[in-house]
């Protein structure tokens, strides 16, 4: 890869070249000190499951090994590898909603954490069959909590919120079976299955891990979502910025990465503490100035409109710019590198959850018990950091770009009502959104996701796809890594329909959006299965019917993985812009990219150049659209 | 399930095709320099001219404007080709309306109008900019019974609208009793389909009119009307893809589309009203038009549109 473009974003590669100057080590360096990857592992041949190996199997077909020690052949070990990556990525999602649920057990009205949103908690809790009339809200948020808690392990029966689907994709999934049952269970028999000896068959490895992944979308991240807007309020349309030119040369900088929003919720509120504001005033700073990095920037600029710094690939450039007296972080995608990288300057590299130790970094553990507080102690950290900042290093590239965000399921369905003529019947917010789709003004509509990946030049994966889709009358809807490169490409402002073709773009007008929704982090792809879920049902059609497509343009985490894979369970064809670990079995590849149609009606599809996948895309949604006659 | 897209390139290609076989038995039998023209107009044939800025004499000039209708159809699944497939259908319209009275002296016969000329248009222009005149709503095709087409009619007119009929409902209205005539702000068009294009062309030449756009600029005219023609389509009826296309036209020109039937609907610009009751508040809400008139309760209709009204002997 050459080193000019190594980022479609300008301020990542002014601060790459920032970094090479001062010799300071970025991913970006790591990825070219590992030279070539081992093609083994590559192709996902290679098993290390037990101590009679490590094993691996020759890439070629009746030379060399053909059998792991046990007799496990490529098929078996590439989709057991596969197979762990979901239960890796599940487990992440899982315990961060797990965490949420928790926190709203907490609640309490005279506490820091409160439930923000009573009507959506009287909605879960309807659905839950929980009585909720005459009760103390808090005792109806226990109960809800204590049941959703018990999603995670109950020893009977299959997920709660899988009702949510239509009633054509249910049956799908009990006649497959993998309807999920409890959501650790789910992950514990993936690791059992792939234990030495057990599962030897592709097939049966790919039908778990599609159980498994939707344990994660229908459970894990569906209820982090559910919950954390009940808590924290369902987003609403806000303004915001994005890109590293919203750190402050003034401020106090505070990055807040990582994932939940149980922390940031509480660092945030810490952020606008008069006491602590006046703190950053009296060591010389104009205030606090607290930006967002990954999935949890975006849940806090989705509820607050708090600043995006940027995506997955920007943590370490952020640091690099000199500016930042603090990352503040707890789990999930955190480079570890930020400890030697923050070495070089003033900045505080503090983890805060026990559950992503990192050795090196100041550790403040946050304590949910005693949130605010917590937070405030942490925040003082930073502030009083500020002195250490070491002017000549800092260097802050000017480029943000203006956005905006807070589209919730609910918030969407608002905005749809202002299309609605007010004497005809009303009753569904869902049906301009159908009505705009079957009559063709809208072509169809995408979910653009996932992650960055050194392996493909940051953010060109996603824009360039986006850019194509919207272009075509495709409205596409985001989450993660994907939104923030978006919102730093000024895709999500309402300025940027005029890169919509002539549908979207009036469809963009009339609703008042942009043509790309930010719907939120990862967990709230959930949002997007309840969207569809919503649309399958009006039109009384299969998700798998719809004109509806998913991508992943960079994906990099087993969370991705997961994803993906509960997409595609739900009936959405997804893309996949980095080769995932499969290609050394035909069997897995046929499964994934050719059989699992016929069992879930959609399939993966594997194109790394991003244009061409979403020629794919648009293809594939004009077939769609030919089959249901609209 | 249909795809709207389909119907509405179907119909463009039955307007365009309708349109070559007149101009062709025309100039067949009157020859390529016989004579076309619309009575008492200074823009040759309207649309034609909005769209091209070319003014159209003769037969010969009129089948070359065919091109026109043929470059307006592109059958690609896209919003900007549909709404130029209606626009197809209407430049195909005015040809095969501009054939009627290149064959005829007067086409047209009471009650239908036909061509409406530029003075009545002039003598429009100032209710309409006032607000007097707060709205135009075309109605075409059949309603379910007179009575019905009556009510919605007459709900137009009371409420100051300027209320264009084509086909059937034209019949209906009047046996329910609606007056018409331009006093009366009802003004029956024609009973074919394509008179109707003698609606769009009063709003393209407003825009030539008042709004002073440049003829030869459709877009230009396309956002005029858009902006400052507050008009609207009710179709009754069973609608045919030709129907269907002539409405991608309306909403082209930023005029929705109000109908009994089922369709794929489009928010705002095409929508589909089964209560009659509520077609005419429906229609309202949909072009955004606001009625400023405080309802007297009196037993007789009360609206600017009875101010010409002569009462006879046997009223």
């Amino acid at each position: 890869m050459s080193e000019k473009t190594i980022s479609l974003d300008l301020t990542t590669e002014k601060l790459y070249k920032k970094a090479k100057e001062e010799k300071i080590e970025t991913v970006w360096d790591r990825k070219k000190i590992m030279k070539a990857p081992c093609g083994f592992g590559e192709k996902g041949i290679c098993c290390r499951l037990c101590s009679m190996g490590p094993c691996r199997i020759s890439p070629v077909k009746g030379k060399g090994a053909q059998k792991g020690i046990c007799g496990a052949t490529a098929d078996v070990i590439v989709a057991r590898n596969f197979a762990r990556m979901v239960a890796g990525g599940a487990a992440a999602h899982s315990d961060h909603g797990r965490d949420i649920v928790h926190t709203l057990y907490m609640a309490d009205k005279d506490g820091n954490y409160k439930v923000k949103d009573e009507e959506k908690l009287r909605k879960i809790a309807n659905e839950l069959e929980i009585q909720t009339e005459n009760r103390d809200i808090y005792d109806v948020a226990r109960e809800v909590a204590e049941m959703l808690l018990n999603e995670f392990g109950k020893p009977f029966g299959t997920l709660e919120f899988i009702e949510r689907a239509p009633e054509s994709r249910k049956k799908i999934w009990k006649e497959l079976n993998i309807e999920p049952r409890a959501i650790d269970r789910e992950i514990a028999t993936i690791m059992h299955s792939t234990h030495m000896g057990c599962t030897g068959d592709a097939e049966s490895l790919i039908n778990m891990s599609m159980r498994t992944a939707l344990s994660d979308g229908w459970g894990g991240s569906m209820i982090g979502t559910d919950i954390s807007d009940v808590l924290f309020g369902t987003p609403v349309p806000r303004e915001t910025e994005a890109n590293l030119g919203v750190l402050k040369d003034n401020m106090v900088n505070i990055v807040l990465h990582g994932h939940e929003p149980t922390l940031s919720e509480m660092i945030v509120l810490a952020a606008e503490d008069p006491e602590l504001v006046e703190l950053a005033k009296s060591v010389g700073a104009e205030g606090i100035n607290l930006v967002g990095m990954c999935c949890t920037a975006n849940e806090v600029t989705m509820r607050h409109g708090v600043k995006i710094a940027g995506n997955f690939l920007q943590q370490e450039l952020a640091v690099l710019t000199g500016a930042v007296e603090a990352v503040i972080v707890d789990v999930q995608c955190i480079m570890p590198s930020l400890v030697t990288l923050s070495e070089c300057f003033h900045t505080k590299f503090i983890t805060t959850s026990p559950k992503a130790r990192i050795k090196g970094a100041t550790h403040l553990e946050f304590e949910e018990e005693n949130a605010l507080e917590s937070a405030k102690n942490i925040v003082r950290e930073a502030i009083e950091n500020y002195k250490n900042r070491q002017r000549e290093k800092v260097f802050i590239p000017q480029e943000k770009n203006h956005a905006t965000v807070g589209y919730s399921v609910e918030s969407i369905k608002n905005q749809l009502t202002r299309v609605m003529n007010s004497n005809v019947d009303n009753s569904n917010p869902i049906k301009p959104l159908a009505d705009c789709i079957t009559s063709g003004v809208l072509r169809g509509a995408a979910g653009i996701v996932g992650c960055n990946n050194p392996k493909v030049k940051q953010d060109y994966g996603h824009i360039e796809m986006i850019k194509k889709l919207i272009a075509n009358d495709v409205i596409v809807v985001t989450t993660g890594c994907s939104a923030q490169a978006a919102a730093k490409a000024g895709l999500m402002s309402k300025d940027a329909r005029k890169l919509a073709g002539e549908g979207l773009r009036r469809v963009c007008e009339l609703v008042d959006i942009p043509p790309v929704l930010h719907m939120g982090s990862c967990v709230d792809i959930s949002r997007i299965l309840n969207l569809v879920s919503d649309v399958s049902k009006y039109l009384n059609v299969d998700i798998s019917k719809l004109p509806v497509v998913g991508a992943a343009p960079e994906w990099m985490s087993e969370k991705a993985v997961s994803i993906g894979t509960y997409v595609v369970s739900t009936g959405i064809d997804t893309w996949l812009g980095v080769v995932p670990p499969v290609t050394g079995s035909e069997e897995v590849v046929d499964i994934l990219t050719n059989r699992m149609e016929d069992m879930v009606g959609a399939k993966f599809y594997i194109e790394q150049d991003p244009i061409k996948a979403a020629e794919q895309m648009l293809q594939r949604i004009e077939e769609k659209r030919e089959k249901l006659g609209i | 399930m249909e795809n709207l897209f389909k119907t509405i390139f179907t119909g463009s290609k039955q307007a365009l095709k309708a349109a070559e076989d007149v101009v062709k038995k025309a100039i067949e039998e009157k020859g390529k320099d016989h004579n076309v023209s619309f009575p008492d107009t200074a823009y040759s044939l309207p649309v034609i001219y909005a769209a091209t800025g070319n003014k159209i004499k003769t037969l010969g000039e009129l089948e070359a404007a065919l091109d026109v209708v043929r470059g307006l159809i592109e059958e690609e699944m896209k919003l900007e080709k549909a709404l130029n497939g209606g626009l197809a259908t209407a430049v195909s319209a005015e040809i095969i309306e501009a054939v009627k009275y290149a064959n005829e002296e007067a086409p047209y016969s009471e009650p239908c109008t036909g061509f409406i000329p530029d003075p009545v248009i002039r003598s429009l222009g100032v209710p309409l900019v006032t607000g007097d005149i707060p709205g135009i709503a075309v109605v075409l095709g059949e309603c379910p019974d007179s009575e019905t087409a009556g009510k919605i009619v007459k709900d137009y007119q009371s409420k100051g609208l300027l209320t264009f009929l084509v086909g059937k409902v034209i019949d209906q209205a009047t046996e329910a009793g609606v007056k018409m005539g331009l006093d009366f702000r009802v003004i029956p068009v024609g009973y074919d389909i394509t008179s109707v294009i003698h609606v769009v062309s009063v709003a393209i030449r407003a825009g030539l009119i008042f709004g002073n756009v440049e003829p030869g600029k459709f877009d230009k005219h396309m956002e005029y009307t858009k902006e400052r023609v507050p008009a609207f389509v009710n179709a009754f009826g069973p609608l045919s893809e030709l129907v269907v296309s002539c409405g991608a036209g309306a909403i082209a020109l930023g005029f929705p589309v109000i109908t009994d039937q089922e369709v794929p609907e489009v928010p705002t610009l095409l929508i589909t009203q089964k209560d009659y009751d509520k077609f005419v508040p429906t229609s309202l809400e949909a072009r955004g038009i606001k009625i400023k008139i405080t309802e007297l309760p009196i037993p007789v209709a009360f609206a600017p549109a009875f101010e010409g009204e002569r009462i006879r002997k046997d009223d």
